[in-house]
């Protein structure tokens, strides 16, 4: 790149990007940084805050309901994420073929998704109902007696996860608008070439997807880094503290203990980390994610 | 501009050989699909199903599976119980300039991020992204603050115009469509004396079709079904939002719900959704035909 | 053209940010918090126009027991004209965090209650409370004026400073289904607390005839479920106090707890064998899937008792089979039958017209407002001993005499529930649904589990 098109590069890319940077700079950037300042501070919202250094940062880890939270969190991100990834994969694979009822079907998969939160969480409590529930009914076919789901600390959590997939549709239609993007020639290339149709999804749709598979990741691992809303409505954090998610615990302690600060410095913490995530897979995915477009290369 | 491909009626379909041939995958796949889509549509079932219960019915134990009574007059009575065509319209505003703003100004914001490489990009990039990890709890009380300095309390502003400068979860999904368009198509462009904005509005907007469908279904879900910033930031209630609106059934701790009504609104606040969709899934479908660009 | 308006747009971006971030300036810190009312604010707008007219917040929850008050307003702007009420509503789960934001933002309310997870002694140890002395004397309020018991003014008096008014009581009942006792032959429990044949143990031996566990969960049902007040409160009920005393004195900040001395265990126990010995209550499990998205099982008519809040009463009409209310039984405390649940209405610290607030804090709770809330709000019990009379009469199906004996019973035997005395409530109670949670599936023994309950409780008072 000579001197000059960096320079073309430069001006254009900030041009494209000012309405993003105007609007962080306007309205994102001074919450941002409160928040920064309120995690060194001790606040309880009624009065202003006092500054107290690193303190809520060294008390998060003697704080047991922390740790417990963090466990939480993880295990359901490790668990939830790749299942939910595959599923959405796989649904996009299926109804991007030419099948009867193709529209219907899309829309039936994205459907759980378009549903507001209530109608959904009224439908999961029947769901799990541990006895009259739709899935220990199932599972009683095959001569297992189900557990009690969300009242049970051994398993609300994995109830937790499968409602997350009902949503593998918002994903689904992602990859599905990815999919459309996989040029037909190629495809008919590597037929031509004798490759069967697990080949031909390894060597060309695969590689042609993976930045909408990056960006699913990435999201999908800040995405259940946050939890909260289910854990607040279907559980409160119980039973047990078995679903005491990070963001519930970052949640209560704002608004329950009136520890905005404390609840901060857990914002920040969580920041970083996800931050280190995120880097993480960004640098390892550079070497598989194929894009095709040169600005990047 | 004789290079830029036309959109096809035909879509790209990686797995299936041209000749529609029947076999054992695409039968078990099709059985797969049936099983998924009835998992899928519970919710509507039980919706629907409620939402013509009578309140008696509804403290029945077990729970019946279809109404004893098909109560078709609740659809009437959720019109007496809220305003709820006010709030269905406030609802649509809000929800239509979201989508604007956001396809607007994230589709400039994706376009620098994904075909520039400017000084401090990646710095900017990773900034963006950062802004997604903080949890909303932890800026509300901050947000809220800049919000009331610049008196937009109780106003739709601060639940619009944030969107006419871009989020960020929808300038990273476009970036990373923007970044899979082949070179090749913007040398043509600018071997024809494209400026920049007509490339990207001539050659990446077209080329983008179902990326930016996503991402205006994606941005109206998200503010329709939104209830955090319209309970913070509304107070008055000729302003309410649909789901504000419904909360307020819940919102008793010392009477039952009326469930039945809850689900009447949740059935008619779907449907501009549902429509939406089945529209803009068709996107999907009319991909883009590379064909012959390479 | 499509150039020239995207610098247009640019511009306007521009400017819009130049103008937020003159703005902004003004706030550097984020310290201005609760006391410092912004500039330009709506009211001072107001002021300048005819005479001194302000307008105070009423801030509440957004559900029609709540937001009947906006039908009074009407009233009493025609009786104050220079006094304008608004509403400002919130669903229950976001009650607390939008008023604390509110007050961060200086929006603060003017008048409210403890409605959503704090209570009262919560927002007073936060200093978010107005002490209304100064005002009650400039005005010469007085509660007997207003047909409030002076017990009832003394919950929320601290060390003789007034920080509510109260406005609704509800008392804790006994809730029983007629259709139940009549099938298993059983005569219907009394409703005079004086009736000395109605206790405890009396409790368990009609609720075992009316209990029949089955494997269908269709046709289970049990005798009671006595889930009276929060867990952390029901030793109470046997004559156990696992606070000190100096809780209620000095703002609910208990110096020493007792949850792990025998006493209390063996309350604990007691109530934990209606489950697991004499299995005439259900499981937490069980209740959570009759109940199902309802939240109570005593409605789908599979519990022949409940120990509940008054504010049952309001839905019993809908309930699939007849109901009665008794007085809850005698367990052992001669002083202490029922918990108390009386809502005040709080004058908030940032309020910017506190003398307007209390205006319309004493028409609220004046006799004829009272009285018309009742049918208003759906059932809402008044203070106001005047209104009483008409709130007994209130519910179809239901004996108003039962009812009056019932609530008369409970004011003479009644103790002001814990979560509206202690501060740290929601905490404390968040921690005692987490902890015992293992009993009840009958995991852990309440020997194991009490001694950490008390280490935590004791930390939890602490903050």
């Amino acid at each position: 790149m000579t001197h000059r098109e960096s320079r073309r590069q430069t001006l254009y890319m900030y041009l494209f990007i000012a309405p993003w940077l105007i609007g962080f700079l306007v309205f994102a950037l001074y919450p941002i940084l409160s928040s920064l300042y309120y995690s060194f501070t001790d606040y309880d919202i009624i009065h202003p805050p006092k500054y107290v250094g690193l303190a809520n940062y060294q008390e998060m880890f003697h704080n047991d309901l922390f740790w417990k939270s963090v466990v939480v969190t993880l295990r359901y991100t490790f668990i939830s994420v790749p299942i939910q990834l595959l599923l959405a994969l796989g649904f996009a694979l299926l109804l991007n073929q030419k099948i009867p009822f193709r529209g219907f079907f899309r829309t039936a998969m994205y459907f759980p998704s378009m549903v507001s939160g209530v109608a959904m969480s009224l439908l999961w409590y029947w769901i799990f109902n541990p006895s009259i529930g739709l899935f220990n009914y199932v599972l009683s076919w095959f001569g297992i007696s189900g557990p009690s789901w969300l009242m049970s600390p051994d398993y609300a959590l994995y109830a937790l996860m499968i409602m997350s997939f009902w949503t593998a549709g918002s994903g689904m239609i992602l990859f599905l608008a990815g999919l459309q993007g996989v040029p037909s020639s190629l495809v008919e290339a590597a037929k031509l070439d004798g490759a069967g149709r697990f080949r031909i999804f390894l060597n060309v749709t695969l590689p042609m997807i993976s930045p909408v598979l990056l960006f699913q990741l990435i999201m999908g691992v800040i995405d259940s880094f946050q939890v909260f809303t289910q854990a607040y409505v279907m559980t409160q954090g119980g039973p047990n503290y078995s679903t005491w998610f990070y963001v519930y615990n970052l949640y209560t302690s704002a608004f329950k203990e009136y520890r905005a600060g404390y609840s901060s410095a857990l914002a920040w913490v969580l920041l970083i980390v996800v931050m280190l995530f995120t880097g993480l897979i960004m640098k390892f995915s550079n070497r598989y994610v194929h894009y095709e477009g040169g600005g990047r290369k | 501009m004789s290079t830029i491909p036309a959109a096809g009626p035909n879509a790209s379909s990686s797995l299936t050989k041209p000749r529609r041939k029947i076999d054992a995958v695409s039968i078990a796949s099709f059985i797969a699909l049936v099983v998924t889509t009835f998992l899928m549509l519970l919710p509507l079932f039980f919706m629907v199903s409620t939402s013509l219960k009578s309140k008696k019915e509804l403290l029945k134990f077990p729970p019946t599976f279809l109404p004893e009574t098909w109560q078709w007059s609740n659809y009437k009575d959720i019109f007496e119980t809220l305003n709820f065509g006010q709030m269905y319209a406030n609802s649509l505003i809000i929800g239509i300039l979201t989508v604007v703003g956001t396809l607007l100004s994230s589709a400039l914001a994706a376009y620098g991020f994904a075909r520039y490489r400017g000084k401090g990009s990646n710095l900017w990039f990773m900034l963006m992204l950062s802004t997604m990890m903080l949890p909303y709890p932890a800026i509300m009380i901050p947000q809220f603050i800049l919000f009331s300095k610049l008196n937009w309390i109780d106003t739709f502003l601060p639940l619009i115009v944030p969107a006419f400068f871009g989020s960020a979860y929808n300038i990273f999904l476009l970036r990373q469509f923007f970044s899979t368009l082949p070179d090749e198509l913007f040398d043509a462009g600018r071997i024809d004396g494209c400026s920049e904005f007509r490339m990207w509005r001539q050659i990446a907007l077209p080329l983008s079709g179902p990326a930016l469908a996503t991402v205006a279904i994606f941005a109206f879900i998200y503010s329709w079904n939104d209830l955090l910033t319209p309970v913070l930031y509304l107070s008055s209630s000729d302003k309410f939002t649909l789901p504000v609106g419904m909360s307020s059934f819940t919102s008793s701790r010392f009477r039952i719900p009326p469930w039945h009504l809850l689900m009447v609104a949740s059935v008619l606040a779907m449907l501009p959704i549902v429509t939406l969709f089945a529209i803009a899934q068709k996107r999907f479908v009319e991909g883009i035909v590379l064909t012959g660009i390479k | 053209m499509k150039r020239k308006r995207m610098k247009k747009t640019f511009a306007l971006l521009l400017a819009t940010s130049m103008l937020v971030v003159l703005a902004l300036s003004g706030c550097s810190g984020g310290k201005s918090a609760g006391d410092v009312a912004p500039a330009g604010d709506s009211d001072t707008g107001k002021s300048g126009k005819s005479g001194e007219q302000v307008t105070i917040t009423h801030y509440t929850i957004d559900s029609e027991d709540r937001t009947f008050i906006e039908k009074l307003i009407p009233d009493f702007e025609a009786k104050h004209p220079n006094i304008k009420v608004k509403v400002e509503k919130a669903p229950y789960e976001q009650f607390d965090s939008k008023l604390q934001t509110l007050i961060a933002g200086g929006k603060s309310p003017d008048v409210t209650s403890h409605y959503g997870y704090g209570g009262f002694a919560e927002y007073y140890n936060k200093d978010m409370l107005l002490d209304m002395n100064d005002i009650i004397k400039e005005d010469g309020f007085k509660a007997s004026d207003y047909s409030i018991p002076d017990d009832l003014m003394k919950i929320y008096t601290v060390k003789d400073h007034v920080y509510g008014v109260p406005v609704n009581m509800y008392v804790t009942l006994m809730l029983y289904n007629k259709d139940m006792f009549d099938a298993a032959n059983v005569p219907y429990p009394p409703s005079d607390y004086e009736d000395k044949s109605w206790t405890f143990d009396k409790m368990v031996e009609d609720a075992k005839k009316m209990t029949h566990v089955s494997d269908d969960i269709a046709k289970t049902q049990y005798g009671v479920d006595f889930t009276w007040s929060e867990r952390d409160m029901r030793p109470l009920y046997f004559g156990v106090e696992p606070y000190s005393q100096d809780t209620w004195t000095n703002g609910g900040v208990p110096s020493e707890t007792h949850f792990d001395s025998p006493d209390v265990m063996a309350t604990y126990n007691k109530l934990f064998n209606l489950i697991l010995k004499d299995k005439v209550s259900p499981t937490t499990e069980w209740s959570k899937s009759v109940a199902g998205q309802n939240g109570d099982a005593f409605v789908t008519g599979k519990l022949g008792m409940t120990v509940s809040g008054s504010w049952s009463l309001a839905g019993s009409n809908d309930f699939p089979f007849k109901v009665g209310v008794a007085a809850v039984p005698a367990g052992g405390n001669d002083k202490v039958r029922s918990v108390l649940f009386v809502d005040p209405l709080l004058i908030l610290k940032g309020s910017k017209h506190p003398k307007e607030a209390f205006e319309w804090i004493k028409y609220l709770v004046s006799d004829e407002v009272q009285e018309k809330s009742i049918d208003l709000s759906g059932g809402n019990p008044p203070v106001n001993t005047k209104a009483a009379e008409a709130y007994y009469k209130h519910f179809e199906g239901i004996d108003p005499d039962d009812v009056k004996k019932v609530y008369e019973g409970a004011v003479k035997y009644g103790f002001e529930s814990y979560n509206h005395l202690i501060t740290n409530y929601s905490q404390i109670n968040d921690m005692f649904i987490n902890e015992m949670q293992p009993i009840d599936t009958g995991h852990k023994t309440v020997e194991e589990v009490m001694p950490t309950i008390q280490k935590k409780v004791m930390e939890i008072i602490k903050r």
